[in-house]
């Protein structure tokens, strides 16, 4: 009887390890159906840019920030103005941060840092 | 003869009982390994799941699929890069056409009250545009107003230089300027024939992007008569943001008279125009792309001057 509890309980121990690595690891739960404000920050970097791309063909300040409402940010202006610094400081994309820059500006927040990312005005 | 007792008989050899006990019990075993396996799944599936940090776009409600989708068509409308465009569509992991997919979402939008929200209306246009060059429909199309066409501003109003007024006519007046009615005399109306606005004497009359592997990251630059035949010898100025570069057409051996290319450094801004004869291009960013073949490579534009008269 002893030989078949303990074999019984090594079997357990082993199946739990088993079933957790299973469970969190090689097939962990998938959320699906998850709000903006969960999007992993990648994507929320690369959806800001695209509302701040967006800001700079229409000019529509007020449209950028109801986009951006929805990723949860309490403080669009300073948000944008954070993202755009980040973005300078990690030497993203010129592109990406003159959108950004732009938006940023659009929503009252500038820098000196933001001056050599200017675009050169065309003759 | 005696035949051998019961207490002297012995189990053949291949009896269990002649052999050694293992220490464990098999069956004992996967069963508590199955009933493990089981308890585990249910802590990592149900009661402590790994926590939702990395939400990825398809991963998103219906509304955050459709803001996410209107946020790739605003960045398209400003960028204009389809592969890009195309490639955001995609990791929403759409089911069929990510275009239709975008028809389909401005169908929807257009039909709600979000038409109505700050920037509704630019949002829904953009998608029409998008999925209209690419030749889908969608019941947006007939679902939003149509935009209003500005009215002509009419040519007169745009003169370049100033013109001034012709001197005045010497006329002369009753004194006091009063008529003989009593009446103050009404100044004549000055009309003044407009200056006509100096025209340049080449336009671009194409301006494109394209993806080619062979071609990689350069302007083409034609310059032709009126009626597409080749003119050489034409000096065209690329810009960029601190540098210039002039060179001619027709010197490129074996691409006509006409051509000219000028090498694009990704990521930077160009324009090009014919000095003096006439107006810069839209500016102009090399980026990647993937061609027909499916190769990546980086984007090249084709610009075509002609007579502007």
């Amino acid at each position: 009887m002893l030989r078949f509890l303990v074999s019984l309980l090594l079997g357990a121990i082993l199946g739990l390890v088993i079933g957790l690595y299973l469970g969190w690891v090689q097939f962990p739960v998938q959320f699906v159906n998850s709000p903006m404000s969960a999007l992993d920050p990648k994507y929320r970097d690369e959806y800001t840019v695209m509302i701040a791309q967006g800001f700079q063909a229409d000019a529509d300040a007020v449209g950028a920030i109801q986009r951006l409402r929805v990723l949860g940010v309490e403080n669009v202006p300073e948000y944008v103005f954070q993202e755009a610094e980040r973005y300078i400081t990690n030497s993203r994309s010129p592109l990406e941060i003159q959108a950004l820059i732009a938006l940023s500006e659009g929503l009252g927040r500038t820098s000196p840092l933001f001056d050599q990312y200017r675009p050169v005005g065309v003759p | 003869m005696t035949m051998p007792t019961e207490s002297t008989a012995r189990p053949p050899r291949s009896s269990r009982y002649y052999r050694p006990r293992r220490p464990i019990s098999w069956f004992a075993l996967i069963l508590g390994l199955i009933g493990g396996i089981a308890g585990g799944l249910y802590v990592a599936w149900v009661a402590a799941p790994v926590e939702e940090v990395d939400t990825a776009p398809w991963q998103l409600n219906s509304q955050g699929r459709a803001d996410y989708t209107v946020a790739v068509m605003l960045a398209y409308s400003q960028d204009s890069d389809l592969n890009k465009a195309v490639t955001r569509l995609l990791e929403l992991r759409i089911d069929g056409d990510p275009i239709q997919h975008v028809a389909d979402t401005a169908c929807n939008l257009a039909r709600t009250g979000y038409v109505a929200e700050p920037g509704g209306d630019t949002a829904i246009r953009a998608m029409m545009t998008f999925y209209q060059l690419q030749g889908r429909t969608g019941c947006a199309d007939q679902v939003m107003p149509a935009v209003p066409q500005a009215s002509p501003t009419p040519n007169l109003l745009i003169a370049a230089t100033p013109t001034l007024p012709p001197p005045p006519t010497k006329t002369n007046t009753p004194d006091g300027g009063t008529s003989t009615d009593g009446g103050v005399t009404p100044t004549p109306t000055v009309r003044v024939a407009p200056t006509v606005a100096p025209q340049q004497a080449f336009a671009i009359v194409r301006q494109e992007r394209f993806c080619d592997a062979d071609f990689p990251g350069i302007i083409e630059i034609y310059v032709q008569e009126t009626g597409g035949a080749p003119l050489a010898g034409q000096r065209v100025r690329a810009k960029w943001n601190d540098g210039e570069s002039v060179f001619v057409t027709g010197v490129k051996p074996g691409r006509g008279a006409d051509y000219a290319d000028f090498s694009m450094t990704p990521d930077i801004s160009y324009t090009v125009e014919m000095p003096g004869l006439s107006d810069p291009s839209d500016v102009m960013i090399s980026s990647g792309c993937f061609d027909a073949t499916g190769a990546q490579t980086q984007s090249s534009y084709r610009v075509v001057f002609r007579p502007a008269f």
